[in-house]
């Protein structure tokens, strides 16, 4: 993960919106644990899951380490291992699955309460796979073949 | 110009006012939007947590349907076109990677190559139809509106993988905003983030992120907040009372649109046209200003 090469500078958490908000959640602080290999001081707290993917310490870290693909590294890690996760992760990817679309289309409120769906607005039919069958058998093969 | 048209999940489930502002503006702007037939999910990055394989499928099949087209492929999503961009690089870095998606793809017919050019909103809008023929459709224009240009994290970074506009200094959607009649004014905090990934782990952190950015354009007493990504539009205009709740702060009013629903009004389009009965935020007075619509 390239977390030996941090300088530990201090331009991530300064231009993170989290860190400021969310105690324990510091993008410098878990490249250090990581470089010390003591990833399971925080696995668990929750704190990987409160990254926004704003990309800020992406973008101005000094070094090639990117924290944000570090944290993204992690959540992959925490999810093989089985450890605790916002279910919102594995809802999505099964609806992709199933579905092809992480959301069914379903109808806006107006301000003044009244409902619009997608034809009352003059719009076509959502997109979605032709086949499911076979956009969901090659989703899970691809996973199969990685396992 | 002809573009394969890719909604996305959000816009095309949930934020129907959006797609339904593009696609009234467009064909009259000389963008002609091709449906993508049998279209899926961009890949949705926080998915690749749960399944990166899975991601890169996704997101390949669509680059491949656009790419059979012949079409560049248009994106209105901040966050779907980063998905594509990031597959990019990743199956042009990993030839078998590539490979195992294309056996994957050939059972629908399908083939990526990474030929299908990816454009945002700023770029159809602000490179490819341009200053002059937006200024030509313009028949209305926003004189005497101030908006602040939000154009959303994944829209400008990483710089590495090369971005719709610049990471630390973007002005394409202000030139959009002007180019309305309008003026789109600089603000503190214009690149920051509106936290909506944060809502599975923390909705109140959202609500607290976001509601910094329409303070400011509150303080500054400018007409409203201009996006292009569903994701941001969510937050800042279908969760704003609920941010003025979490904040305590209940004098936070502050309009929202999306960029095309501002430009279609600016070109004489009715508020129906452009899903504009939809937003959520105090638009009307705005609205009533422009008038007519």
């Amino acid at each position: 993960m390239n977390a030996e090469v941090c300088d530990q500078c201090g331009k991530c958490p300064s231009a993170c919106p989290v860190t400021a908000r969310i105690e324990g959640f510091n993008p410098r602080q878990i490249i250090a644990k990581v470089d010390l290999g003591r990833e399971d001081d925080f696995m668990d707290s929750g704190v990987i899951w409160t990254c926004t993917s704003c990309l800020k310490c992406r973008e101005r870290c000094p070094e090639e380490i990117n924290p944000y693909d570090v944290i993204l590294e992690l959540r992959r890690e925490a999810i093989a291992e089985g450890r605790q996760h916002p279910a919102s992760y594995d809802e999505a990817e099964k609806a992709v699955t199933e579905t092809g679309v992480v959301s069914q289309p379903q109808p806006a409120r107006t301000r003044s309460r009244d409902r619009r769906d997608r034809a009352a607005l003059g719009l076509p039919p959502a997109q979605k796979p032709k086949d499911q069958t076979k956009f969901t058998q090659a989703i899970k093969e691809l996973k199969e073949e990685k396992a | 110009m002809r573009v394969a048209f890719f909604p996305g999940c959000t816009a095309q489930a949930d934020q129907i006012g959006y797609e339904a502002s593009v696609r009234a503006v467009m064909p009259r702007l000389g963008v002609e939007l091709a449906e993508m037939e049998g279209a899926a999910c961009c890949g949705y990055p926080p998915y690749s947590s749960v399944s990166e394989a899975a991601w890169f499928y996704s997101s390949a099949r669509d680059m491949a349907i656009a790419e059979a087209m012949g079409l560049p492929l248009f994106t209105l999503c901040n966050g779907c076109h980063l998905s594509f961009t990031e597959t990019k690089h990743a199956l042009e870095k990993d030839a078998a990677l590539k490979a195992k998606i294309n056996a994957k793809l050939a059972s629908e017919g399908l083939h990526y190559e990474g030929k299908a050019e990816l454009l945002h909103v700023f770029e159809l809008l602000h490179d490819g139809v341009g200053k002059e023929r937006i200024a030509a459709a313009v028949t209305k224009p926003l004189t005497g509106f101030k908006f602040g240009a939000h154009p959303g994290c994944h829209s400008i970074r990483p710089s590495k993988l090369g971005r719709p506009d610049d990471s630390e200094n973007p002005r394409k959607l202000d030139d959009l905003i002007n180019w309305t009649g309008a003026q789109a004014v600089e603000y503190p905090g214009k690149i920051d983030c509106c936290g909506s990934s944060l809502a599975s782990a923390s909705g109140k952190t959202v609500m607290e992120i976001a509601g910094e950015k329409l303070k400011t354009i509150k303080g500054l007493a400018l007409d409203g907040l201009v996006t292009t990504c569903p994701f941001c539009f969510k937050v800042y205009d279908n969760r704003q009372r609920a941010i003025a709740t979490t904040i305590g702060d209940r004098t936070l009013e502050v309009p929202v649109f999306y960029y095309t629903q501002l430009l279609g009004l600016a070109m004489g389009l009715r508020q129906e046209q452009l899903g504009i009965e939809l937003n959520q935020s105090p638009v009307d007075p705005v609205l009533a200003r422009i008038g007519g619509a």
